[in-house]
């Protein structure tokens, strides 16, 4: 903003000019000064604000609109008013209940090791060791690979037969397994692929809450005999629990999405169908395959509305035990 | 003072793009410079003859977008939805016709433009994939698959079967004799498998059949085509006949280098995979006959969507690449077979032989694979039928049902595959 006032002349001084074009010029930049402070920090942050609008919550209300209405690309006649059919619809499908399924018990097979692995490298990682930079940049490196050619690659790693977990099976004397076709093995696979991205993510997270826990109590353990394994359980972990709370809410809004891996771990990755047997389909995969493959846009847009609920309650879930945990401080 | 000088000439820079920004139609035969965008995936040979259509038509410039297969199917699926962004001239291959035919009103009706006078000139099956159920012509095709059984002579030879191509095709005139066949392969390889996958048998007999997944009715019959197919597949792998490889996968490239399954159904586009996948193996491979009959497995298809500014243009680029000459020439190029069986007679189709399936004419073998084919109606849900029945053989294939309690699924899956 330039001004051709006098030099000094500040928002709130009244200027004193005789002729009524200078009265009027300055009366004008005296407002304008005035509404630049008052509300230029909103015309600052309205961006953000604008783009989710359109980005975020126009489709989220556009969705919950399609979710009442019965939209079907392959059968344009049938288009209309629904009401609560798609719901009602939804509650009654196994595929449906199935997908939870394997959402949630991906979740509980992945999370669990992951924070426990993060945790016990991140102990490690806080101990003074040579090229620590190095170490500390190393275990982000998978994460920052592109999610899918990281997913392709263990596709082919947990090949049948010939890929490389079945030679190392093979070597170690038990028989191939196929990966892809029970429950346990997909999502041990599945697991695998989510952990070997998120661990080194959660471990930096952890390394640096344990860092900014004071030497002085550590000092204190070891003169009472504490060695390094009781002085990390007993002190550095519950030192960090609100940390490891809120890794557990990244990791629960993050694996109740799962889309890529189980869409790419799949022989036939343009059916959408989540194995043979719909083994290892997530809910936002089924979403995926009745938009798009089913062509039912109306029921697909109730399903993720219906995710949308849950991910909020177990948000709301999280906050608040972590808000319990904080106050017991 | 500054800014309001600045807000002022945005906003007349702003009205001024606007009103030039407005030519996207531009008239009809005249001179003004037209842009086309075609969609394809893979390599359709085209190049040639887009520069060649360039030169004779200065003033219209042709765009060839090419993607991946899924990607582009999926975003002009999308595009069709939105309205707007859908190439002047997009392409489907045959796995996908079945969804647009679904919503052939998004697209021109290429009778109206005078497709009629090609309507004899096709393989009667291929033009009924395009024609819709309301009978406006949504599609035309421009090439064709086949189907022929590729097969491993070295193989064959080592476990006592004959390898010489016309002797081969002799062994397996049905499905049963193919099945008796691999039996005899098994006993006399000391246990190695002959096929690669159950659904790769499954899916060829399932098109053989008079009656499909859906009747003309688009009522879902299970009991007639698809109950036959099952039965062929599911012998086959209960005899310990197929090696359960699923197709594209790394252990389906590797089988193929190490000889992990001798015969595989192949149609036109599959011999370069094979050259590519498995180039070691050169001079290995045969082709013979399908048992059976004929077959057909891919091909490809020309549409308009109705949003596009450049009907009669885009037309006439599809008129062009349809000629006599340019589906020979997109042979030469890019092994694609024409979906218009009078050229099957021109030498270059008849006497083209490929040197790595051992001087095989394929142009004679998958021409007469193609003639052989007989039409089948194909239901609007086919294609999450197919997926669904595809899922219950792959379970039988990874011994979680048996083909029995697999038949009850695969019926059950198909019903609310089309229901939903």
């Amino acid at each position: 903003m330039t001004t051709t006032g006098r030099a000094g002349a500040g928002p709130r001084e009244a200027p004193p000019t005789p002729s009524s074009s200078d009265r009027d010029e300055h009366v004008w930049r005296n407002r304008f000064s005035k509404w630049d402070v008052k509300y230029m920090p909103y015309v600052l942050i309205s961006p953000f604000f604008i783009l989710f609008g359109v980005f975020g919550l126009f489709p989220l209300i556009y969705n919950g609109v399609v979710s009442l209405r019965t939209w079907r690309l392959d059968n344009p006649a049938a288009d209309g008013w629904a009401g609560l059919e798609n719901y009602r619809k939804l509650f009654g499908d196994s595929d449906f209940w199935n997908a939870l399924y394997n959402t949630f018990g991906i979740f509980v097979v992945a999370t669990i090791p992951q924070l426990l692995i993060a945790l016990i490298l991140a102990g490690l990682l806080n101990r003074k060791l040579r090229a620590t930079t190095t170490f500390r940049m190393g275990v982000l490196v998978p994460y920052i690979t592109p999610i899918a050619a990281s997913t392709l690659i263990f596709a082919s790693v947990f090949a049948n037969r010939y890929g490389v977990a079945d030679q190392l099976l093979k070597a170690i004397g038990l028989g191939p397994v196929d990966w892809r076709a029970e429950r346990w093995s997909s999502w041990t696979a599945i697991s695998i692929m989510v952990d070997w991205r998120w661990i080194g993510y959660m471990t930096l997270i952890y390394l640096a809450a344990m860092q900014s826990v004071s030497r002085e109590i550590y000092e204190a353990a070891a003169i009472d005999g504490a060695g390094p394994q009781r002085q990390f359980w007993s002190l550095t972990v519950p030192l960090i629990r609100p940390t490891i709370v809120f890794t557990a809410v990244i990791a629960t809004i993050g694996m109740m999405q799962l889309f890529t891996e189980p869409l790419l771990f799949d022989s036939n990755t343009a059916a959408a169908s989540g194995g043979s047997a719909h083994q290892f389909q997530t809910v936002a995969l089924l979403i995926y395959q009745t938009g798009w493959k089913n062509l039912n846009l109306g029921y697909a847009a109730a399903m993720s509305w219906v995710m949308f609920v849950i991910i909020v309650a177990l948000a709301a879930v999280n906050a608040f035990l972590t808000n319990r945990l904080g106050r017991g401080k | 003072m500054a800014i309001a000088t600045t807000l002022v000439a945005t906003a007349s820079l702003v009205g001024l793009t606007a009103c030039s920004g407005g030519s996207s139609s531009s008239p009809s035969g005249s001179n003004a410079p037209i842009t086309l965008t075609l969609n394809n995936w893979g390599e359709f040979g085209f190049a040639p003859l887009v520069k060649q259509y360039e030169k004779d038509h200065p003033n219209i410039t042709i765009k060839i977008n090419n993607g991946d297969y899924n990607t582009q199917h999926q975003n002009l699926q999308k595009f069709l939805v939105a309205g707007s962004g859908a190439p002047d001239i997009a392409m489907s291959d045959e796995g996908y016709i079945v969804q647009f035919r679904g919503q052939a009103d998004k697209f021109v009706d290429l009778n109206t433009l005078g497709a009629k006078d090609y309507n004899t000139k096709f393989l009667d099956w291929d033009w009924k994939s395009g024609t819709a159920t309301s009978g406006q012509q949504f599609a035309i095709g421009d090439d064709v698959g086949g189907l022929a059984m590729c097969y491993r002579r070295d193989l064959f030879a080592k476990a006592g079967l004959p390898s010489d191509r016309a002797k081969v095709s002799a062994l397996w005139p049905t499905w049963n004799d193919f099945i008796a066949t691999g039996e005899k392969y098994v006993a006399g390889s000391g246990g190695k498998k002959f096929v690669d996958s159950g659904v790769n048998i499954f899916n060829p007999a399932m098109r053989q059949q008079q009656v499909g997944y859906f009747d003309k009715n688009d009522t879902l019959t299970m009991d007639q085509g698809p109950k036959v197919a099952w039965g062929i597949a599911t012998d086959i792998i209960a005899k310990n006949l197929s090696a359960n490889i699923p197709t594209e996968t790394p252990g389906w490239s590797a089988g193929m280098q190490n000889g992990d399954y001798a015969v595989l159904a192949c149609p036109s586009w599959m011999l370069a995979r094979i050259k590519s996948l498995a180039p070691a193996t050169t001079g290995q491979w045969d082709i013979a006959d399908m048992p059976g009959g004929g077959g057909n497995w891919g091909g490809s298809f020309f549409m308009i969507p109705k949003q596009g500014k450049h009907i009669q243009e885009s037309w006439d680029v599809i008129k062009y690449l349809l000629s006599p000459d340019s589906q020979i020439s997109i042979f030469k190029n890019a092994g694609l077979l024409p979906a218009q069986p009078a050229l099957y007679a021109n030498p270059d189709l008849l006497n083209f032989k490929n040197p790595f399936f051992n001087n095989a004419p394929v142009g004679v073998i998958f021409t007469t694979s193609a003639k052989n084919f007989t039409y089948q109606y194909q239901g609007l849900k086919m294609g999450v039928v197919r997926t669904a029945v595809e899922n219950d053989l792959t379970q039988v294939m990874q011994g979680k049902l048996n083909a029995q309690n697999g038949w009850t699924a695969a019926v059950a899956d198909a019903k609310k595959a089309a229901a939903n």
